[in-house]
């Protein structure tokens, strides 16, 4: 499921999130709907944080714990982190390098 | 009156001479127990009968809570910054641990307004944590509203709602199983602020019934207990209570986080209460075996009973030595709380449990009556500690905090160790703490547990040590073997499955050996930081020298870990002298009327005379 207007880094994160939580949940990555709280699929608050040390290990992207309840859905978590790279590249201030 | 306490002795010896490590909070508890008064003089307040005499018509103990008062232990209960006298939180350890080994129902009526406090210290603007501070000071009960008649440890699951109103909010529900719920002036509430919930659908609320009109608030009836039955275990019922936006702490949706982390901090002290419960316990049995005849020898001439003494002794020190580290990490390592208080808040209560059951079968019958030895006072402890295991997050959440970040863990343990800070603040005594800075805080430990890092390279220091003094090789073979089990333990949770959704059974037992595993890296840390200073003390000294307490409490973790006993004949026999040792050690303390402690602290009643 490809939304328009979604950038290619956006989609990786899409996608590596659908694996990552079809491991978590024991799901086929068919079965999650990627606008839908990770809560309802049965992922706790308290697993929902430990995403948060994958997205280090395989991107080295060092977030707040949280990332995951301040951007509850696969869509919503994609786009922000998608959002960070480009933040990271352009420099805290968000200017043009 | 053969069944009353021994009676205070004559001058008992209030000052005894210490050099050496002389640690300040332990100091400030001889201090306070001392002024408490003798607990075996039925004409003290806080004293042993009256709290069984409390405990058995379920009587709050209001006297006994306005002595604490009197006395200023609501001040350690506030942050100096706000106010009062905590600046070191080791200072609240060693307060609830000796008001604990009076009564813990008391402490627990008591110390429940630290933890209802505890989210505005933690998430609170200065000015609502120094006015709470005030009320605090002046003995205003706080209570701390988060579970629910259909909601227990699943906090997020709560459904009281905080729904905007104004600038401020209108409330409506009903938090249950409350400690102080009806007596406590203030409560700090976790309410919905958003219909959808979530981890962000929550708010933590400081509500003061003063401020809410009569018919905004109703309290529920005392729920009967089996231990703890003084307290006010209850609820309270909102009706669209309407309150000012000052209630809020933090910001909107920041509740969750905000008991969480405030969870890890009172995790950390909740220990602190098991070892009150067994230095009681452990006195109690001391003194039957002692004092009991049969086949013509006392209970404590059998090598059986002398083993079970030591080996209780044992638990307990290491349980302080585990505990005195996480208390510690609330200053010098907040930021793997989430870790270390877990495993401690699991694994002491657990520990405890285990010592009272085993001490108890010493004990015998004399360890259910209710009243025909020492008040039955045996009896009450066993029931009374049974909520340390349950409260304030119970031994399945804190084992399942553990589970959520094994990879982590497992990935921290078995990589390069540069990143790790260096433990000596923490480990050494002597060395004065950071202030405590919430801000340090997190839900999850990025960089593992340092605390378990440390262990290789002690194991490697000890052997070291035990190269040139060979009194210690006994203990640095122990610690070889922690070392080992420690390493394989990381290699297998570094292989569990991510399903971190849907953990194992199995998942929870390895949880248990690493809390073991901590412990253990927290005793070497300890000891090997620290020994220089405590063995050239007087009293506690020889707990010290040659790694006897060290010895021990690796050999009781391994044997929890599945080290068989007799297993190996040399090692084994050097077991057995060191807890030879340790029940001379012990009776020692008894005699002399001292805490059953890894530093001095002597106690009010002095020496047992009989």
């Amino acid at each position: 499921m490809v939304v328009s207007g979604t950038s290619p880094q956006e989609r990786e994160f899409r996608s590596w999130l659908l694996e990552r939580l079809g491991q978590y949940l024991r799901r086929s990555v068919e079965e999650i709907d990627t606008g839908v709280p990770f809560a309802e699929y049965g992922l706790d608050s308290v697993a929902a944080l430990s995403l948060f040390g994958d997205i280090e290990d395989d991107f080295g992207l060092y977030l707040e714990p949280t990332v995951a309840w301040d951007y509850p859905t696969v869509d919503s978590l994609a786009r922000h982190l998608a959002a960070e790279c480009v933040r990271r590249v352009t420099g805290p201030l968000g200017e043009e390098r | 009156m053969v069944t009353a306490l021994p009676p205070r002795t004559a001058a008992a010896p209030t000052t005894v001479p210490v050099t050496g490590l002389r640690h300040r909070s332990w100091a400030l508890a001889a201090r306070f127990d001392r002024e408490l008064g003798d607990p075996c003089d039925e004409a003290t307040v806080f004293s042993y009968e009256h709290a069984i005499r409390l405990d058995r018509t379920e009587t709050f103990p209001d006297e006994i809570c306005a002595a604490l008062n009197t006395w200023g232990l609501a001040h350690y209960y506030v942050p100096a910054a706000y106010g009062g006298a905590l600046d070191d939180f080791q200072d609240l350890q060693m307060l609830i641990r000796t008001a604990a080994r009076r009564d813990l129902t008391t402490t627990i009526a008591h110390g429940k307004t630290f933890l209802g406090s505890l989210p505005v210290w933690v998430g609170a603007d200065a000015a609502t944590a120094a006015r709470l501070g005030g009320l605090v000071r002046a003995g205003a009960r706080v209570s701390l509203g988060l579970t629910e008649r259909t909601h227990g440890s699943d906090i997020m699951a709560g459904e009281l709602t905080a729904e905007p109103q104004g600038r401020g909010y209108r409330l409506n529900g009903e938090k249950w199983l409350i400690n102080n719920a009806t007596r406590g002036r203030l409560i700090t509430l976790l309410a919905r602020t958003s219909p959808a919930g979530g981890p962000r659908g929550f708010s933590a609320l400081l509500v003061d019934k003063d401020d809410l009109p009569a018919q905004a608030w109703q309290c529920l009836p005392k729920v009967h207990t089996h231990g703890v039955r003084g307290a006010d275990i209850s609820g309270i019922t909102l009706h669209d209570a309407l309150v000012g936006p000052q209630t809020l702490i933090g910001t909107e949706g920041s509740g969750a986080e905000l008991m969480m982390k405030s969870l890890q901090v009172s995790r950390a002290l909740c220990p602190s209460l098991s070892l009150g419960a067994a230095d009681q316990a452990l006195r109690l049995a001391v003194r039957f075996s002692r004092g009991r005849e049969l086949y013509g020898r006392h209970l404590a001439d059998l090598p059986l009973t002398r083993r079970t003494l030591a080996e209780g002794f044992a638990d307990l020190l290491l349980c302080e030595a585990v505990s005195t580290v996480a208390v510690r990490s609330i200053h010098a390592l907040p930021s793997e709380l989430s870790v270390t208080a877990a495993a401690v808040k699991y694994l002491v209560p657990s520990l405890v449990d285990g010592v009272i059951d085993r001490l108890g079968s010493l004990l015998g019958a004399r360890s259910v009556l209710g009243q025909q030895y020492a008040h039955g006072m045996y009896q009450k402890i066993a029931r009374d500690h049974r909520i340390v295991g349950i409260f304030d997050g119970n031994s399945l959440v804190n084992q399942y905090a553990l589970v959520s970040q094994f990879r982590s863990l497992a990935r921290a343990y078995l990589g390069p160790d540069d990143h790790r800070p260096g433990l000596a603040m923490l480990f050494d005594l002597e060395r004065t703490l950071p202030r405590f800075a919430a801000e340090g805080l997190a839900l999850v430990s990025r960089y593992g547990s340092s605390i378990l890092g440390t262990l290789p390279g002690s194991v490697a220091r000890l052997s070291a040590m035990a190269d040139r003094a060979p009194a210690l090789a006994g203990a640095a073979r122990r610690a070889q073997q922690l070392g080992d089990a420690a390493s394989e333990l990381h290699r297998r949770m570094r292989r569990v499955a991510p399903t971190v959704a849907d953990a194992s059974a199995e998942c929870f037992t390895e949880a248990r050996r690493y809390a073991l595993c901590l412990a253990g890296a927290a005793c070497l840390g300890l000891w090997l930081h620290s020994n220089e200073a405590a063995e050239a003390e007087c009293s506690s000294g020889e707990l010290w020298r040659d790694g006897l307490w060290l010895h021990a409490s690796l050999r009781r973790i391994l044997a929890r870990l599945g080290m068989q006993d007799g297993q190996d004949g040399q090692d084994a026999a050097a077991d057995d002298g060191v807890f030879d040792e340790l029940y001379e050690r012990l009776v020692a303390h008894y005699q002399q009327g001292f805490l059953f402690s890894l530093l001095p602290c002597p106690i009010a009643e002095g020496p047992p005379s009989c």
